[in-house]
């Protein structure tokens, strides 16, 4: 790692270059061919680093510290490899290969511990930056650029920002970085699925009941928003708490609005509708559900209501009517409206039809068995 | 997510007899007040049949705040009005100390922090789960998880309430149509009591199409 005066890479410096090297110059140039499509690779005279030079200072720099396009993705070989720039296959199968020697010679190759063992070597120097975990830090990535770069920079004295010294002192802020952002490393890698040795907890969590409680609260409200997304149509493919509220919103806002329009649609249709004979029918229809489920009687009262489940008839056997309403429908069961415009006239809200429902409910009973059950529920 | 046949059936017979008790038959209701009637039967018959649920209280206690209802909700629920209409059932709160929401306005309107993304992603939760709350009945009470899980249930029965009003609907169509074809043939007394059996049989069809449903 000894500046070179030379202007050319390719030539001077074939001498010293391992074929490692080589293959990260030739590596260098198909990013900046990719990058730069007017970039001629074969103007650059056997590296990339001529054609690095070709660009304007600040430009270069920027390919280097943009954490973007030329930063070789290649985080694994079999992992996240985040092309950003189209999908070369031999560019794929580079990376591959660099990922393996990184792996070779930094056996934590995840880790940003794995950076100094890695800064000894060049080739897995150029590929431990790339083995980081995507989500590392960005401030972090400059800094594993300019190590990466300056092996090879180191030949190009014009780099002044990456003298031998500058070059040197950016290794140990590099690896102060790296030592500094290691808990950030292990905060995000804990969450990624990396091959660590070891597990470390959650930065400041794990031990806390606090936040153990507020972890399991999350789930439980997780689980239920995704059980919510199922019943709401049109859900499922939303990701987001906001916008799955938003669409539960709208569906209870519209169900809400359907209800009050099919009310209106009722009441529209009603004038004419007899209600009376409905309860006969119904009850010869659901009266094997109803007797079997409400044969309770008084107990059906608080059953009801205590009982989560779909509860029985007896809710509607609990009709405060007054007995001779009764007695006079239980008389005429089948003359309802009749029977409502004779008695209702003063409580029109008052419940001859609930007797008239309670008869029709037990059909079977006799009538003044009926009426004794109706009285000990009052 | 489906509502339980046992719950449609409740559900239609509480609402028919609702509709009952409302007077019906009275012709002096306008077109408003009926469909208020309707609403009404509807909303407490679901709420009778689903049972004791935190957003059925709510409802319920929202429904009796109008001295119209009030009637029709003690015929209805009976010896149970009395205690599902306490005041704890509708002006439900959730206490809060006076110090801590002094201390949260002066933030809030003291410095403001930038807006990170987590809090923005909070405030933008917290805006649409208060819509919610106005949304569901009881929701004021209740807190994030138990919102969500009344929600869940409050929309599997509002869908069931939907389901249960257009079959009616049809019913009640179907039947006002043979009438009025039955009409044009044969007038007078006859024709009220093919109506009968006209809404009887579309009856017994909604009953067949409920218990197939389920």
């Amino acid at each position: 790692m000894e500046p070179r005066g030379s202007s050319g890479v390719g030539s001077g410096n074939s001498g010293t270059y391992t074929p490692e090297i080589a293959e990260s110059l030739r590596f260098e140039e198909e990013i900046q061919s990719l990058i730069d499509p007017s970039f001629d690779a074969s103007s650059a005279a056997g590296g990339s680093f001529t054609a690095l030079l070709g660009l304007p200072a600040n430009q270069a720099v920027e390919l280097l510290h943009h954490p973007g396009p030329g930063e070789p993705p290649a985080s694994a070989a079999t992992d996240t490899l985040r092309l950003p720039f189209g999908c070369s296959s031999t560019f794929v199968e580079r990376a591959a290969r660099f990922s393996v020697f990184a792996t070779d010679d930094s056996p934590a190759s995840s880790s940003g511990g794995g950076l100094s063992p890695g800064l000894k070597a060049e080739p897995p120097d150029s590929d431990s930056p790339p083995t980081l975990p995507a989500p590392a830090g960005k401030p972090r990535r400059p800094s594993k650029r300019k190590e990466c770069e300056k092996s090879k920079v180191s030949r190009r004295p014009r780099w002044g920002f990456l003298s031998r010294k500058a070059v040197a002192k950016k290794s140990k802020s590099a690896e102060e970085n790296t030592s500094a952002a290691k808990p950030a490393a292990e905060e995000n890698t804990s969450g990624d699925k990396l091959p660590y040795v070891h597990v470390r907890a959650r930065r400041g969590q794990a031990t806390d009941s606090h936040s153990l409680a507020e972890r399991a609260r999350r789930e439980k409200i997780n689980a239920r928003m995704k059980l919510l997304q199922e019943l709401v149509p049109g859900c499922s493919k939303i990701t987001g708490t906001a916008l799955v509220l938003d669409e539960i919103i709208n569906h209870v806002q519209s169900l809400q609005r359907q209800v009050e329009f099919l009310s209106m649609k009722l009441a529209a249709v009603n004038p004419r509708i007899d209600f009376s004979g409905l309860d006969h029918i119904l009850s010869a229809e659901c009266g094997p559900l109803a007797v079997a489920s409400g044969c309770g009687g008084g107990a059906s009262d608080p059953a009801m209501w205590a009982s989560d489940t779909a509860a029985s008839t007896g809710g509607i056997r609990r009709m405060p009517a007054p007995p001779q309403i009764w007695h006079l429908d239980v008389v005429h069961p089948q003359q309802s409206s009749t029977v409502w415009e004779n008695n209702g006239v003063a409580h029109p809200h008052f419940l001859l039809s609930p007797a008239t429902s309670l008869v029709g409910y037990d059909p079977a009973s006799s009538v003044p068995l009926n009426s004794n059950r109706l009285k000990t529920e009052l | 997510m489906r509502a339980s046949s046992r719950f449609k059936s409740v559900f239609l017979e509480q609402m028919l007899m609702g509709f009952q008790l409302s007077g019906f038959p009275c012709r002096t209701m306008s077109l408003r007040a009926r469909m208020q009637a309707i609403k009404l039967s509807a909303d407490v018959a679901m709420a009778v049949a689903r049972g004791s649920r935190r957003w059925t209280h709510g409802l319920i206690a929202h429904l009796s705040k109008k001295e119209d209802n009030k009637s029709f909700l003690k015929c209805i629920l009976g010896k149970q009005y009395e205690r599902l209409t306490m005041p704890c059932y509708s002006s439900w709160k959730i206490q809060r100390c006076k110090t801590i929401l002094r201390r949260s306005f002066r933030e809030r309107f003291g410095k403001q922090k930038p807006a990170q993304a987590c809090t923005l992603a909070r405030s933008l939760v917290k805006k649409r789960a208060q819509v919610l709350k106005r949304l569901v009945p009881g929701g004021k009470a209740m807190d994030g998880y138990s919102l969500l899980d009344e929600t869940m249930d409050y929309v599997v029965c509002l869908q069931a309430q939907v389901d249960l009003m257009r079959h009616l609907l049809g019913a009640f169509e179907a039947s006002k149509l043979r009438a009025q074809t039955k009409g044009t043939s044969s007038q007078g007394r006859k024709s009220i009591k093919d109506e009968t059996d006209g809404n009887k049989k579309d009856l017994i069809e909604l009953c067949m199409h409920l218990s197939d449903n389920a």
